[in-house]
């Protein structure tokens, strides 16, 4: 039980953060699931992200589900997915009778402008630690895994020239790192 | 009695439907839009542009907070609760059921390889999102945002102290721009 409020608690420090939009709860899941209560390694993070390419729903519901599921079944999956959500329902219902009250919404804009910018420092520091648990392979005669990087490359090429759904880009480096050491 | 309970029931069937099939929070909002602008006729195309800006200031999913509010509007606090349980049990259900299934394959090496590869992909996700969102930012002024980003990212790299004092802060320099932007236009 005491497992269940952890979690519910946890997610609801989450959820209350999440300003930003969608990408933004990656870097505070992240901090809150892996380096804070170390529910999860930063290789199962990583899943997590890649897995949440893969379902429909927000990755805040997503990884609440994933991580609740993995500590304490369906029971813990609910609880920490009630814990994310509580922040938004109550925080969008003051916003709500606020707006209706002043009509006024450029305040507003400016906070999430700002929001917007701490989310690109906040994901950069995400996109460098999976970089470094990924693309840094200890153990290796380089000390980085060149396969890793160059797939890394070429996926952002194709992304930023094709702009196609990133799970194809997800699946095909999954098929080519599997190829490649099945022939090792 | 009867109307508002029906109601409530549309809200929440309506929002178990998109949320089972759309892919991100903007499909899920154009396709709230469709449905409750267009075809039901609950609120005008301006309610609605207005509600998803408020729901951009929320924290949470865009989904959730835009079945809250939108909810709310066409019928009050059952009909927010109807749409939110709504929006939020596919994905419940739908990454359950993926996480079982995870479990029981990731023991397995080889697909923890494949799971590596993924990584390229999710790397580079992540790279051309914030792509995007800087060539957004830095379009007008260039050091007022480079300077968040780069203190969101010396703190959060840097420290361990918990995001919400950077979110905190992050809301207050944004007050304080609005208030010295309000005092300037005030001045000409």
């Amino acid at each position: 039980m005491t497992q269940l409020i952890s979690i519910f608690l946890a997610f609801l420090r989450i959820g209350i953060m999440a300003f930003g939009g969608a990408y933004a709860s990656i870097p505070l899941v992240e901090r809150e699931v892996v380096e804070i209560n170390g529910w999860l390694t930063y290789e199962e993070f990583g899943n997590l992200l890649a897995l949440d390419e893969l379902t429909p729903g927000p990755i805040l519901i997503n990884s609440a589900t994933f991580v609740g599921s993995r500590i304490a079944g369906v029971p813990g999956a609910i609880a920490a997915t009630l814990g994310s959500i509580f922040p938004a329902c109550v925080i969008s219902m003051i916003m709500l009778h606020i707006y209706r009250k002043y009509r006024k919404l450029d305040l507003l804009q400016t906070i999430i402008f700002a929001v917007k910018c701490m989310t690109v420092g906040l994901i950069m520091v995400t996109i460098l630690r999976a970089a470094k648990n990924s693309i840094l392979a200890a153990g290796s005669t380089l000390g980085f895994d060149p396969l890793m990087l160059v797939m890394t490359v070429v996926a952002l090429y194709i992304l930023r020239k094709w702009k196609p759904n990133p799970l194809w880009l997800m699946l095909a480096g999954g098929a080519i790192n599997l190829i490649a050491a099945l022939l090792k | 009695m009867a109307e508002k309970v029906k109601r409530w029931w549309i809200l929440f069937i309506t929002m178990l439907t998109i949320s089972s099939t759309a892919n991100s929070g903007y499909a899920i909002l154009s396709v709230m839009k469709s449905t409750f602008v267009q075809k039901r006729k609950w609120l005008t195309e301006e309610q609605m542009e207005d509600y998803i800006a408020l729901c951009q200031g929320c924290p949470g999913p865009l989904a959730i907070n835009a079945s809250m509010i939108i909810g709310y509007h066409v019928g009050s606090l059952g009909g927010a609760l109807a749409a939110v349980l709504g929006c939020a049990i596919p994905p419940l259900v739908i990454m359950l059921l993926v996480s079982v299934f995870y479990a029981a394959i990731i023991s397995n090496n080889w697909v923890r390889v494949f799971m590596k590869g993924m990584q390229a992909g999710v790397i580079a996700m992540l790279i051309d999102l914030i792509w995007g969102i800087f060539k957004n930012v830095t379009q007008k002024q260039k050091i007022y945002p480079l300077a968040i980003m780069a203190a969101a990212f010396i703190y959060t790299w840097f420290t361990k102290f918990s995001t919400l004092y950077l979110v905190l802060g992050c809301i207050a320099v944004a007050v304080v721009s609005f208030l010295l932007n309000k005092r300037k236009e005030g001045e000409k």
